[in-house]
């Protein structure tokens, strides 16, 4: 299988007066073609600067990466007619209507109208927008506009597409919509590369993973692959009737608000059933997680650095 | 990518930008017109009937003008808060075709206030031989150089609230001051030679010119002038949006 994105050594400082800031170090990343890499890590990781520099959107400061067999920086031109991306925080035009929308971008990148606008059609139809396909964005909810701009780049003939956090805000069943178009995009073999916030995402749509921290990858591979180099495979989380102290003989104990998080073996997680249900505890247990994974590698979860970032 | 490709490109932008926003809210087009009329209206009560000609010349001059205003105020939006130039730029749309097609599209706006401002210009103006060319391959250059002007600065700032103090400015700099709603005759003679730093006074002396009002009559010699500096104005200009114009982040 080729590899539809190739990043070697990628590196991106920013500068300004008096001060510099590494978001992407030493990037090393293959993404075969027709697969679906999921970037996961918390916010400032480097996410969206690694979509930026891999969409041609801004130039890296060390390193190269090559999208189709391209070089984003000297063979820009062979890039941008083949890929499409949707930017975080991104917008709708708020007088167009949702077909508008999508048919008029499709239009952006050389389509016919016809052609277009039955494209257009598809589209809304998959990410079950044909109720709303001729009202207004300025009175749809967020949720409803964020689909809307999944439905513009999922509408092209992009061979590449870069999602950058597509489903932030969305309810659970809007969530599932855009699942389902983002596999249906894999399934015609486009390169998807998605960033995002939910690890169960990433678990549930991602043929490989990588997790980003301060602009380095620290783990990359198959979901399966990344849950299995943790060093423990199993998770119990306690909420009464264990100390900290007590749980930390069993293995890696983690306090997440006011649950502690314990990662162990198997022996150990049957003993502290065993225990557990003798104390008339609340605990719960099963195998790691990405977020389990997320926890162990970077020492907190996201709801933590949120926290801290507030 | 063929031409009928980045035809449908073009058109793709003035429709989306131009035509439909100003279908479903028709207060666009009063809009535009409001600057020009206010000061053509304070023109003409404070200067009487004379002063009309030079304010509907300075009219035509501020109509084409706020096309690159709000052209950096659609482009920071764009680019800024709704991040559909990120998008634009991972795409097969070039700069060039996207400025271009922006471009157009907020001449869209200015189409209400230029008939308004071509039939005035008729019945106030006395336009001598091929004047109407003269006025409109002014504004056609004017056109071009409010837009690389509009396009270069709106890769620069940052939020839209920063477009609402630059456009002051550049009104300022380009209309108000230079001899563009009056003859530059009102400057001291000493100080004429520093109104041709402002490229609108080239513009003002080629309309005024035409319309048959300037102080001294337009002639072939003049005018070629006039519209060669705007040419070159507009060129640099050009050059300029085309190499510090961050199409994509440095």
């Amino acid at each position: 299988m080729t590899d539809a994105i190739v990043a070697r050594g990628l590196g991106r400082r920013y500068l300004w007066r008096g001060g510099a800031q590494d978001a992407l170090v030493d990037v090393n990343l293959r993404v075969p073609a027709g697969g679906l890499l999921g970037l996961i890590g918390r916010n400032g990781a480097g996410k969206t600067t690694f979509v930026r520099v891999a969409s041609t959107q801004l130039l890296p400061t060390a390193g190269s990466v090559e999208v189709l067999g391209h070089d984003v920086v000297s063979e820009v031109g062979a890039v941008r007619g083949r890929i499409a991306v949707i930017p975080q925080e991104s917008r709708p035009l708020y007088w167009l209507t949702p077909q508008e929308l999508v048919a008029y971008y499709l239009r952006m990148r050389g389509g016919a109208r016809r052609e277009s606008e039955a494209k257009a059609k598809e589209a809304l139809r998959e990410l079950g927008l044909v109720p709303w396909a001729h009202t207004q964005v300025n009175r749809l909810s967020g949720g409803l506009r964020r689909r809307a701009m999944v439905a513009m780049v999922m509408a092209s003939d992009a061979e590449v597409v870069f999602l950058d956090e597509p489903t932030t805000g969305l309810d659970p069943l809007a969530r599932r919509s855009v699942w389902s178009a983002i596999r249906k995009a894999v399934s015609e073999h486009r390169t998807v590369v998605l960033t995002t916030h939910y690890l169960d995402e990433a678990e549930a749509l991602s043929d490989r993973i990588a997790l980003l921290e301060h602009g380095r990858i620290l783990l990359e591979g198959t979901p399966r692959e990344v849950a299995g180099r943790v060093r423990y495979p199993y998770r119990v989380a306690v909420e009464s009737g264990f100390t900290e102290e007590e749980l930390r003989s069993y293995g890696e104990v983690s306090r997440i608000g006011d649950r502690l998080l314990l990662f162990t073996h198997e022996p150990a997680a049957r003993e502290l059933t065993r225990k557990g249900l003798e104390r008339g505890a609340r605990i719960s247990l099963g195998p790691v997680s990405l977020e389990d994974v997320f926890v162990q590698m970077v020492g907190k979860d996201f709801e933590s650095d949120s926290a801290e970032e507030a | 990518m063929d031409r009928t490709s980045r035809a449908r490109q073009i058109w793709s932008l003035v429709a989306m930008n131009g035509f439909v926003p100003m279908k479903r809210q028709p207060l666009y087009l009063v809009n535009t017109l409001t600057s020009p009329f206010s000061f053509l209206f304070f023109i003409a009560i404070v200067g009487g009937p004379a002063a009309i000609p030079f304010g509907v010349a300075g009219g035509m001059i501020l109509t084409i003008l706020s096309i690159g205003t709000s052209l950096q105020t659609d482009m920071t939006h764009y680019k800024q808060d709704l991040k559909l130039q990120d998008m634009v730029v991972a795409s097969p749309m070039g700069a060039g075709i996207y400025v271009t097609g922006m471009a157009l599209s907020e001449f869209v706006y200015a189409i209400p206030g230029m008939t308004v401002f071509a039939i005035l210009s008729v019945l106030f103006g006395h336009y001598v031989f091929l004047g109407g060319v003269a006025v409109v391959v002014t504004l056609v250059l004017l056109w071009i150089f409010a837009s690389a002007l509009g396009f270069t600065l709106a890769t620069y700032l940052a939020d839209v609230r920063e477009t609402f103090a630059v456009s002051p400015i550049i009104s300022l700099a380009l209309t108000v001051i230079p001899p563009v709603y009056y003859p530059i005759t009102r400057w001291p003679a000493f100080l004429r030679p520093i109104a041709y730093i402002f490229p609108t006074t080239w513009a003002a002396n080629l309309v005024q010119g035409a319309l048959g009002i300037s102080p001294s009559p337009l002639t072939l010699v003049q005018g070629v002038e006039d519209g060669l500096v705007l040419v070159a104005t507009a060129a640099i200009l050009f050059a300029l949006a085309w190499a510090k114009a961050q199409w994509r982040e440095r």
